[in-house]
């Protein structure tokens, strides 16, 4: 099993709960994925390793998910991101799709709902890149 | 003084109490105040109202009423795994969910004005303790100091600590056999440490402890152990420990009273399984119970707990240690199962090791004990047997405590456990290991009756090998078919692997295998009598949100309903995997799947949100106020948020009807509607909900032009229904029945001995009482999909109560086929659908009044269980025709 070929991920909440189910489920489904919850590590993360995916949260303590999801995007144009967020507005979806934003998911959501984002944000990414 | 004066001076005093006390009062002071200017306000306007307005208000309770019973639903689904909700969406659901309720007790107070000005108190006292769930404080829990283990559950275990907790699911879950008992909870080690004053020293203590250094770590629990050593009991901690011992005592007449006591403690069992770190006394005699519970607290600070405990990150403020009680088991035979090989876990086996007499030699490892390795797979074969020679075994001592004694030769090299016991023990291991999603290390005994009895159970912590075959599960399934994906909902997550067994509806449970995975065409709240047998359950049809999805949560057996077809892909005796987490059915047992659900890093059922969902909606869901003629049926009786939205519901209907008595028809209309049905129904019509006609006081049904009452009443008089006795009904006594109901209304006199029916152009709400069954039926059907929905709750009564039950599942299970969201409790039967279209709703409203029509007639028949699939068969197949029937007649 080659680590390298497995798509990465980075997921990002604050809430520890979210990060604790979504990773199994993710490497279950057989992502590489490494999960934060704290924003500023997980920004550390991004200077030293690119990530194929990115899963954020919206709204927590310090440097908040949009700051974090505009500077992945800077750095690396081609990492989707997903939002996913408790506090689905039309403003805040729609300024996070300006920004270049794969898709948007509203907590609670379900385990299938993320993975099948997931897949078309790999396929997504992939086509791009063929 | 002014009052933010006076109130910091008590602040600035540190009275704490006072201050609340203080405003508690102030609040309730002004509370009142405004209540009675509201009720005056009311009341004025109340001969100013018009009854339209009132029910206006009405209208306002039963939307909140359906919403907030929705909320309820949406939180319990949640439990089932498929989702990811975090803490913040507990928070968020509870405010809408409580502004909810709060607005139904005012609308109601205003129906009303104060008469049920109770329902804040409840209210309050209710959320009050919903809120200290939320806030989270959960270190040195408050709550009761001592409970017997038939009152113990899974959420409580940061009061009673694992090892108590884990036992009382299998006790009361898994319905296994163990020791009766009581925990001696943490609250009563911080009662105890309160008493004694002891916080303060122990901090002191802990301070000064390097746990890098042995001589510091040896002097600390030296001076921990004196400390705890030498405290006295709190009198009130000693009074209900005697108390609790008092009732076993009288429960064990005759026998001489002996207990177990041992160590229960947060992280133990848990995650961290502190296996052997914590103190267990034997056959401790009831009088030295309070010096053995001090040794066993003592015991969370021996130098090797303490050593063991930082090792692991454990804060020392964390250790609160509950204590189990549990009456001693004489047993025969005693030993422990691991329900995995742990060196080659590959293999799929189990290992059980057996001594004879007490298990504490098999547990510290002391004594020569048998070994057998078992097949997982049922019927649990022997696939390796040790015997030693066994010279001696412990027994519990005559003056208490535990003692050696010989063997006789024979029985020395004579193996434990005879092959049936050996695979009774593997079911009940492998129950416990499904139940809790991880392998266990369990305690067992064989008491002297030759019945298993578990003594502890605790996950076995196996670590996951990174990069090991058995991990790349993409991998792995892609050896084996996929036979199904995605098809249905799943009500529980997990992975089972096992045997199919296709269960037809009316078939007998009994033959349904151990182990095995449950295939039905359609869901049923019959089914959990299998539930702690099955280990995963795929059905044809079902709805997610019912009766049986509930028992599958409790249970935690992996679920999925509704695929269509799996009675026809699946046969009995097929191998399948079901992974209920992905959705995904393979052939054959994929046991990389199996282990790596062992291994993830978390069991969501373990998880905090997890726990804080289930334990807030042990205060929120559960019906407890049933029957309107109990006495119990007030605002006192109300101990959930259900419970207070169905005592507005009543009410406000009750209210609703009085008024409008009151009024009298100035602006409203009460008809009698006459047809061929005697349901001696009275019709007010708020709102263009009957044709508009002459003064005339009697109506017929093709007047009516509300539309849920006007499906409602079709489906009342379909001829399939009604006049075809489906099993021999004698319709003469039914009759007669009905009759005597009604000439002597003995019904409540809150609806005056009549049926009642309020409608306008898209609402119906029917107070129906027929025979002995109440019908309760509130419908709003509009061309707005969003605003439309059905509430059913039917009461039966009169006949014994297991037909009561009976009955209830019958109409349960009609509901469900039709997916309604189905509640039963004892035989009350609540069925809850919404935001469909106005086509669907007119069908679903038309199936109501069949049921009613069709269950007036089932008190006298249930006699046994079987009939409920007869009926539900019959009854399905009428309702099929019917439809055939109006399609016909439309095309």
């Amino acid at each position: 099993m080659d680590l390298d070929k497995k798509t990465q991920i980075l997921i990002l909440d604050d809430e520890p709960i979210v990060c604790k189910r979504l990773k199994p489920a993710l490497e279950k489904a057989g992502y590489g994925v490494e999960t934060f919850t704290r924003s500023l590590e997980a920004m550390h993360r991004l200077t030293e390793k690119t990530f194929d995916l990115v899963i954020t949260d919206l709204k927590m303590e310090g440097l908040d998910g949009m700051a974090f999801l505009t500077e992945v995007k800077r750095r690396t144009p081609d990492t989707e991101v997903i939002v996913i967020t408790g506090f689905a507005t039309m403003e805040t979806a729609r300024e996070s799709y300006q920004k270049g934003v794969f898709d948007f998911i509203a907590k609670p959501f379900k385990l299938g709902e993320i993975l099948d984002v997931v897949r078309k944000a790999e396929a997504n990414r992939r086509q791009s890149q063929s | 003084m002014r009052l933010h004066q006076f109130l910091e001076t008590l602040l600035r005093r540190g009275r704490q109490k006072e201050t609340e006390h203080f405003l508690t009062r102030l609040f309730h002071k002004l509370q009142d105040l405004w209540l009675k200017s509201f009720s005056r306000q009311v009341h004025q306007r109340e001969t100013e109202y018009s009854f339209g307005k009132l029910f206006k208000k009405f209208q306002d309770i039963l939307t909140a009423n359906n919403e907030a019973l929705e909320l309820i639903a949406d939180m319990g689904d949640k439990l089932s795994g498929e989702y990811i909700f975090d803490r913040q969406y507990i928070l968020s659901v509870y405010e809408q969910l409580k502004a909810q309720v709060h607005n139904l007790i005012f609308d109601l107070n205003s129906l009303a004005p104060r008469k049920y000005d109770k329902l804040f108190n409840r209210f309050e006292d209710i959320n009050e303790k919903i809120q200290q769930d939320l806030t989270g404080k959960w270190i040195l829990p408050r709550g009761d100091a001592v409970i017997p283990y038939a009152a113990l559950s899974q959420d409580m275990n940061e009061l009673v600590g694992n090892k108590n907790a884990n036992l009382a699911d299998v006790k009361n879950v898994l319905e296994l056999a163990t020791p009766d008992g009581f925990a001696v909870t943490t609250s009563a080690f911080r009662s105890f440490l309160e008493w004694n004053q002891l916080y303060d020293q122990l901090q002191h203590l802990f301070a000064s402890w390097d746990p890098e250094d042995e001589t510091s770590t040896e002097q600390v629990a030296e001076a921990v152990e004196a400390c705890l050593l030498n405290g006295k009991f709190p009198p009130e901690l000693i009074q209900q420990i005697d108390k609790a011992v008092e009732v076993l005592q009288k429960k064990y007449q005759g026998e001489p009273l002996s207990l177990a006591v041992r160590s229960s403690a947060w992280g133990e069992d848990g995650v961290h399984s502190f296996a052997g770190q914590y103190k267990t006394y034997l056959n401790v005699p009831v009088t030295q119970l309070p010096e053995s519970y001090k040794k066993v607290l003592a015991g969370a600070y021996s130098r090797t707990a303490l050593a063991y405990q930082s090792q692991k990150g454990f804060q020392i403020h964390e250790l609160a240690m509950a204590v189990a009680c549990q009456t001693m088991v004489r047993a025969k035979v005693s030993g422990v199962v691991y329900t995995m090989d742990l060196s080659s876990p590959e293999e799929d086996n189990l290992m059980i090791s057996a001594t004879w007499g007490l298990g504490v030699p098999v547990v510290k490892g002391e004594a020569h004990v048998d070994q057998y390795i078992v097949c997982r797979t049922p019927p649990h074969a022997l696939c390796e047997l040790t015997v030693v020679h066994k010279p001696i075994m412990m027994i519990a001592a005559p003056e208490g405590g535990t003692k050696y004694v010989p063997v006789s030769e024979d029985m020395a090299n004579r193996p434990c456990l005879i092959t049936e016991q050996l695979e009774k023990l593997a079911e009940m291991a492998l129950s416990i290991e499904r139940y809790f999603k991880r392998p266990q290390d369990i305690e067992w005994a064989l008491n002297q009756n030759g019945n298993f009895v578990i003594l502890q159970t605790r996950p076995l912590n196996i670590m996951r090998q990174p990069g090991c075959s058995m991990d790349d599960i993409p991998h792995a399934t892609d050896n084996y078919p996929l036979l199904m994906h995605d098809q249905g909902v799943v009500v529980q997550r997990g992975v089972a692997a096992g045997q199919v067994f296709v269960l037809s509806d009316n078939a007998d449970l009994s033959r349904v295998p151990h182990g095995s995975i449950l295939v039905t065409r359609h869901t049923s709240p019959r089914l959990a009598g299998v539930m702690r047998k099955v280990h995963g359950i795929l059905t044809d049809v079902g709805s997610p949100m019912g009766h049986m999805a509930t028992i599958a949560r409790e249970f935690r057996v992996p679920t999925i309903v509704n695929t269509k077809v799996a009675t026809q892909v699946f046969k009995t005796g097929d191998e399948i995997t079901l992974d209920a987490t992905q959705n995904r059915i393979y052939a054959g047992r994929v046991r990389e799947l199996c282990y790596h659900e062992f291994t993830s890093e978390d069991v969501f059922e373990e998880s905090y949100e997890y726990r804080l969902l289930r334990r807030i909606l042990r205060k929120i869901s559960p019906l407890n106020l049933v029957d309107p003629h109990d006495n119990n049926f007030n605002p006192v009786g109300c101990l959930t948020l259900h419970d207070i939205i169905r005592f507005i519901h009543e009410k406000a209907v009750e209210e609703l009807v009085q008024s409008g008595d009151k009024i009298g028809t100035s602006d409203v209309s009460t008809k009698r509607l006459k047809f061929d049905i005697p349901l001696g129904l009275f019709v007010i019509d708020i709102g263009e909900g009957i044709r508009p006609k002459t003064s005339c006081h009697d109506i017929r049904p093709e007047d009516i032009t509300s539309v849920p009452m006007q499906a409602f009443l079709d489906g009342l008089m379909q001829p399939g229904m009604w006049s075809n006795d489906p099993v021999s009904v004698d319709f003469g006594s039914f009759m007669s029945s009905l009759t005597r109901t009604f000439s002597t209304t003995t019904g409540s006199p809150r609806y005056l001995g009549r049926n009642l029916a309020v409608v306008s152009k898209e609402y119906l709400d029917l107070s129906l009482k027929l025979g002995y069954h109440f019908n309760i039926i509130d419908a709003y059907i509009s061309d707005k999909l969003n605003d439309n929905y059905a509430y059913f709750r039917f009461l039966g009564g009169v006949t014994d109560v297991s037909r009561r039950s009976r009955r209830a599942k019958f109409i349960g299970e009609v509901l469900e086929q039709f997916n309604f969201r189905v509640e039963i409790r004892g035989d009350l039967v609540v069925g809850r659908i919404k935001k469909l279209d106005r086509p669907l709703m007119v069908e679903k409203m038309r199936l109501l009044g069949c049921l009613v029509g069709y269950t007036r007639q089932l008190d006298i028949q249930m006699h046994s269980d079987e009939y409920i699939g007869q009926h539900l068969d019959d009854f399905l197949q009428r309702a099929a025709d019917i439809k055939h029937r109006s399609e016909h007649e439309e095309s």
